[in-house]
């Protein structure tokens, strides 16, 4: 029996890169997937891919920044495929701009989309895994919440946040058996920095990684998967950082 | 339980300290995704039943009582493991032993042994296996901490010290290595149920210190093998210099 059998698992930001990713590779090994996305065509895409696998999946349009819709994503997912067992608060997006650059609304949304819009996306899914006494919860931070970086501050602090939430919510929810965890991309050959950064300007970013690459998606989605698997159910409150040796820290 | 797949096949694991407790059980598990196993114990009874038990997983075993701390002895151990199963492609730094004393109580000699098994023969059981892994540009070295390496304990601070020592090779060799695609992590395990703390502090403490955990309990060996497996495979090839700790939340730290 593949590790994720039967499982449920909501995946925001799943229209794309590293969130359709997860979403691949978790349907490869069983689980159903809600996917959602603010992008439609994205999002149908990412499902079409689930559907491949032969799993069911549920697809939802929803702003991360909209506390209604977040929870109305929760609630339409679970009611659709069935109670969620597996959270993975991936939906996100970059912004490089420098501190005083960052106006009030780049501020807020910044904050909205990661922060808020994971905190109500646990909310929303929490009580029916306090209910079954099981689930597995993995925030999608990044390096720079770790060690911060000379360019988007705003994007910085929230993916820090994040790591706050996962240690808090890993003891606050132990006592029903949940595992929050998060895992912290280093450079990924995503939408995201592909974009952002010209061919030269990458090429020269990997070569300050010791292994002299980013990544590719899938390799973020195999920390994930592994989270979510009855494999880590002695893991809580951790962070697991793919990056190619780029940061070495803490323990 | 069934894998999704056979991650390690093909692969050929050295697992030091694999007679008995969490050793045993990363055996049984990488066999279990496809690795052959070299079984490596001073226990010989212990290390027999181990390889028993990978051989009824289909995979094939070679087995070693080499003392950890003769590093002669493990390099032409090293060549005769290979020459019957092939290079090796992960090795598991695990081999281990406890000891609950003051600071007062520790001898130069129980200090000398707790170093010389736990850092020096990690450091030199890589040294055996880092020229061929270089040559093939390939490798996986899970080094076993402890979460007493990450905390500290009021008691066993040359284990601690020694098991903080590991994650300092962990982060060094990820560093130096990297550039050979050798990937070095560390799995710092919390309260796990094997033999050795059930003898060292009983039943009682052993589940009182569980109600101190936020998940309620200890885990069973196999539980800190998902990590080991999971370093080991080609999963987390973008992954290095970084340590997972099965531990129930009992130590969240770091970021």
């Amino acid at each position: 029996m593949p590790l994720l059998e039967g499982k449920i698992a909501l995946i925001t930001g799943s229209g794309d890169g590293m969130g359709r990713a997860h979403a691949i590779l978790m349907a490869e090994r069983g689980a159903d997937i809600v996917v959602s996305d603010i992008r439609a065509e994205p999002a149908q895409a990412t499902a079409e891919e689930v559907r491949k696998r032969g799993r069911r999946v549920h697809v939802v349009i929803a702003d991360m920044a909209d506390v209604a819709q977040v929870k109305n994503m929760a609630e339409e997912g679970a009611a659709r495929l069935g109670p969620i067992d597996i959270l993975v608060n991936n939906a996100g997006y970059g912004q490089r701009l420098e501190t005083m650059d960052i106006t009030e609304e780049d501020f807020d949304r910044m904050f909205a989309v990661h922060v808020r819009g994971s905190f109500f996306a646990a909310q929303a899914v929490i009580p029916a895994m306090k209910e079954r006494r099981r689930g597995k919860i993995i925030n999608i931070s990044s390096m720079w919440g770790m060690t911060g970086a000379p360019v988007a501050s705003h994007y910085c602090a929230a993916k820090a946040a994040l790591l706050g939430f996962t240690k808090a919510w890993a003891k606050e929810l132990a006592p029903w058996n949940i595992h929050v965890n998060a895992v912290a991309p280093g450079g990924v050959r995503s939408g995201g920095p592909m974009k952002l950064d010209n061919s030269e300007i990458l090429k020269a970013k990997e070569a300050k990684v010791p292994l002299k690459r980013y990544c590719e998606p899938v390799e973020i989605a195999y920390a994930v998967a592994y989270l979510a698997s009855p494999e880590s159910d002695f893991v809580t409150g951790q962070v697991i950082s793919p990056n190619g040796g780029e940061v070495i820290v803490g323990y | 339980m069934e894998r999704p797949s056979m991650k390690l096949a093909g692969k050929v694991a050295w697992i030091t300290g694999s007679g008995r407790g969490m050793g045993r059980a990363h055996a049984e598990l990488l066999a279990r995704y496809g690795a052959d196993i070299i079984v490596h114990d001073v226990l010989q009874d212990e290390a027999a039943i181990t390889a028993k038990s990978v051989e009824k997983l289909g995979r094939r075993v070679f087995v070693t009582h080499t003392d950890i701390t003769d590093t002669a002895g493990i390099r032409a151990m090293v060549a005769e493991a290979e020459s019957a199963l092939g290079p090796i492609d992960i090795l598991v730094n695990n081999a281990g032993i406890g000891q609950h004393l003051a600071i007062e109580d520790i001898t130069l000699a129980d200090f000398d042994r707790m170093f010389d098994i736990h850092v020096k023969g990690s450091f030199f059981c890589g040294q055996a296996v880092i020229p061929g892994m270089k040559e093939r540009r390939r490798g996986k070295i899970v080094n076993i901490s402890s979460i007493w390496g990450m905390n500290g304990a009021n008691t066993a601070s040359h284990y601690c010290a020694a098991k903080t020592a590991i994650l300092g090779l962990t982060k060094a060799w990820a560093k130096e290595l990297a550039p050979w695609n050798i990937h070095v992590n560390s799995v710092c395990p919390g309260g796990v149920i094997t033999e050795m703390p059930i003898k060292v502090q009983g039943w009682d403490r052993i589940r009182e210190k569980e109600q101190k955990v936020p998940l309620k309990r200890w885990a069973q060996p196999e539980e800190v093998s998902g990590a080991v497996a999971f370093l080991a495979s080609a999963e987390a090839d973008f992954i290095t210099g970084q340590s997972i700790s099965p531990n129930g939340g009992e130590t969240i730290v770091g970021f």
